[in-house]
């Protein structure tokens, strides 16, 4: 049968194990994306449909009003805007600095080279929200609350252990013996950064840029916390939407999925690369 | 030399990562305990033009990362060295606007939190939770993984998006779309419940504080799911084939199998998946915040939202950071096994 092309184990297999695996599977999957699915259901509806004792599993009157509601909200377009900014300042900044000490980790064997990976490493650990205190009273003394630029410098130091780290698997994964054939050939050291390792990295910054993005998108305490209600992101936005007009969940959950769409469209862009390498690197062991 | 022979080369071909703990994931899976064919690239002593050399590689070196450890030692560390001198100040709002030095409190902000029976109720609260939830979720993700062995291919390319989805949604979105299935008049879970024979109609699920943490720790639990299940099911394709038949033709169980020849296999890359999900749920704070609508009411205190209310909600920024501080202590044992780890997988080389 085809099931036994599939490459799986076929150990303890039976006909009637196998259908109970397939439901449990298909059960599974349907749970989990329930809750996405009634996020899209809820946003399609119009209001009397959502503020339904007997909700409907399918949008009966099909409209896209919850959307042009959240659309017109005052901040919601400023938010949008925002963010943007604040998150190409900071993936941005992360990628360019994050490169260069990536690149003495991965290429140059220095005293102090496995401190510096310690610290990259126990940084990405700290819980980030603890120093919130602190963080918020230096940038109120720098006069850099309600400000995108100081939201930006803490992105930064968001993305930075991380961007550092994963530049350096890149990084490494270029065999140095390019880097010493170019040498030999009479290349610098910088003409072997900017005509070997930079190009050889481009998957690599775009993977980094695209996942730096997704995280400082999806952050909104610490900008909730350091700026006005002027001055937010969309994710901050969704939190102050829902506090201040709790009950309007049609638009809510509109302004949610316009808020996810980059989200998910990067990181299953991206998703899909990790699913194949991690299966090549499994197989290739 | 020693890197171009790592499985980690296929990477730079394309194949880019999504977080470190992929990356981690993929070198737990990739790495074999072979220190001996990945020695450090000696520096040959011999040759003086050679050593010059590598004194000046070293502080080309140091160059290149100075950006990142200035930037690393002035939003970081000076931030946690701040964090601590505040927690033996007592500042308030007063020394906020007029920017004095806050007057000095010994211990007294610890011996505030250590003598306050509400906060060691959140610490308890804190630790079950994480325990419950991440012993909840790695289960059902190994769980998980070894069914997506059994299942037909179609089935499991659908439970791998439906897991992609959920991976990839937002927490706060996720932490919404719950508050809005668990909502008390129009949620869909009350309506179903009703509809099966309970009355559950108008149930509010935050009122018994068990039924909201059940709420809680289902979101937390759904939500990590994706990343547990396909990390491990990568996990599990490590796992020799061979060994497993051979276990079976041998006359061992599907459960003697699993726990004497693929559990012992997967344990490295259990081991870490288990250590992040304690650092990341421990910090818990979107989702208890959002399903309460930024404002937790006591029994949904965890560590990170008493702090933050201590401090932005109350104004005391050093009673808020005393309690960071003990957080950041609480957490240092589970980080350093975490690093350790790290280091014997033979992952930082």
């Amino acid at each position: 049968m085809a099931r036994h092309d599939d490459g799986v184990v076929t150990v303890g297999r039976s006909r009637i194990g196998t259908f109970f695996a397939n439901t449990t599977g298909i059960v599974f999957g349907l749970v989990m994306i329930f809750p996405v699915y009634w996020v899209l259901n809820t946003a399609f509806k119009p209001d009397s449909e959502v503020r339904s004792f007997t909700p409907t599993f399918f949008p009966n009157d099909f409209t896209l009003d919850n959307f042009r509601s959240a659309l017109g909200e005052e901040l919601f377009i400023p938010s949008m805007i925002n963010g943007l900014i604040i998150t190409a300042m900071a993936v941005a900044a992360a990628l360019v600095v994050g490169f260069l000490a990536a690149l003495a980790i991965a290429r140059f064997s220095f005293y102090g080279r496995k401190a510096i990976i310690l610290i990259i490493l126990a940084v990405q650990l700290v819980p980030f929200l603890a120093l919130l205190i602190p963080l918020f009273l230096m940038l109120q003394g720098a006069n850099l609350t309600n400000s995108l630029v100081g939201v930006a410098l803490v992105y930064l130091v968001l993305l930075l252990p991380y961007t550092v780290w994963t530049l350096r698997g890149f990084i490494s994964g270029i065999p140095r013996e390019l880097d010493e054939a170019a040498m030999i050939d009479g290349c610098t050291r910088a003409q072997v950064f900017w005509r070997i390792i930079l190009p050889l990295t481009g998957p690599g910054l775009v993977a980094t840029s695209v996942y730096g993005f997704i995280q400082a998108w999806n952050e909104f305490i610490i900008i909730n916390t350091l700026n006005n209600p002027q001055k937010q992101n969309l994710m901050a936005w969704l939190l102050y939407n829902q506090t201040e007009r709790g009950t309007a969940w049609g638009p809510l959950m509109a302004g949610a999925i316009i808020t996810s769409i980059p989200v998910v469209v990067f990181f299953l862009i991206i998703q899909r690369n990790i699913a194949t390498g991690l299966t090549a690197g499994a197989v290739k062991g | 030399m020693t890197r171009a022979a790592r499985p980690s080369f296929c990477r730079a071909g394309g194949t880019p990562l999504l977080t470190v703990e992929e990356e981690l994931k993929m070198h737990a899976v990739d790495s074999r305990p072979t220190p001996a064919d990945t020695p450090q690239a000696p520096p040959p002593r011999h040759v003086s033009r050679v050593r010059n050399r590598s004194q000046r590689d070293s502080r080309v070196a140091w160059l290149l990362s100075l950006p990142t450890l200035l930037i690393l030692i002035g939003m970081l560390g000076y931030p946690l060295y701040r964090m601590i001198v505040l927690s033996f100040q007592n500042m308030r709002l007063k020394e906020l606007f007029s920017g004095a030095t806050p007057p000095w409190a010994g211990v007294d902000q610890y011996t505030k939190a250590l003598t306050d029976g509400v906060f060691w109720g959140v610490v308890g609260r804190t630790a079950a939770f994480t325990v419950v939830s991440v012993t909840l979720s790695v289960l059902a993700g190994l769980g998980i993984a070894l069914l997506m062995r059994r299942v037909h291919a179609k089935v499991r390319i659908f439970m791998m998006i439906a897991m992609m989805f959920v991976w990839a949604l937002p927490q706060l979105v996720a932490a919404q779309s719950f508050r809005w299935l668990t909502d008390s008049d129009f949620g869909v879970l009350n309506y179903v419940l009703t509809q099966l024979g309970f009355d559950y109609a108008t149930h509010s699920w935050f009122v018994n504080p068990w039924e909201g943490w059940a709420v809680i720790t289902t979101l937390v639990v759904w939500a990590g799911i994706p990343f547990l299940a396909i990390s491990l099911s990568a996990g599990l394709t490590q796992v020799p084939k061979e060994l497993l038949e051979a276990a079976t033709v041998d006359g061992a169980s599907a459960w003697q199998a699993l726990r004497n020849i693929t559990l012992p296999i997967l344990k490295p890359l259990l081991m870490i998946v288990t250590t992040l999900s304690v650092i990341w749920n421990f910090g818990l704070f979107t989702q208890n915040w959002a399903l309460r609508d930024g404002h937790p009411e006591p029994v949904y205190q965890t560590l990170a939202t008493f702090s933050y209310t201590q401090a932005f909600g109350r104004s005391s920024y050093s009673y808020g950071s005393a309690i960071s501080v003990i957080t950041v202590l609480l957490m240092l044992g589970v980080m350093v096994f975490y690093i350790r780890q790290m280091f014997k997988i033979g992952e930082v080389d």
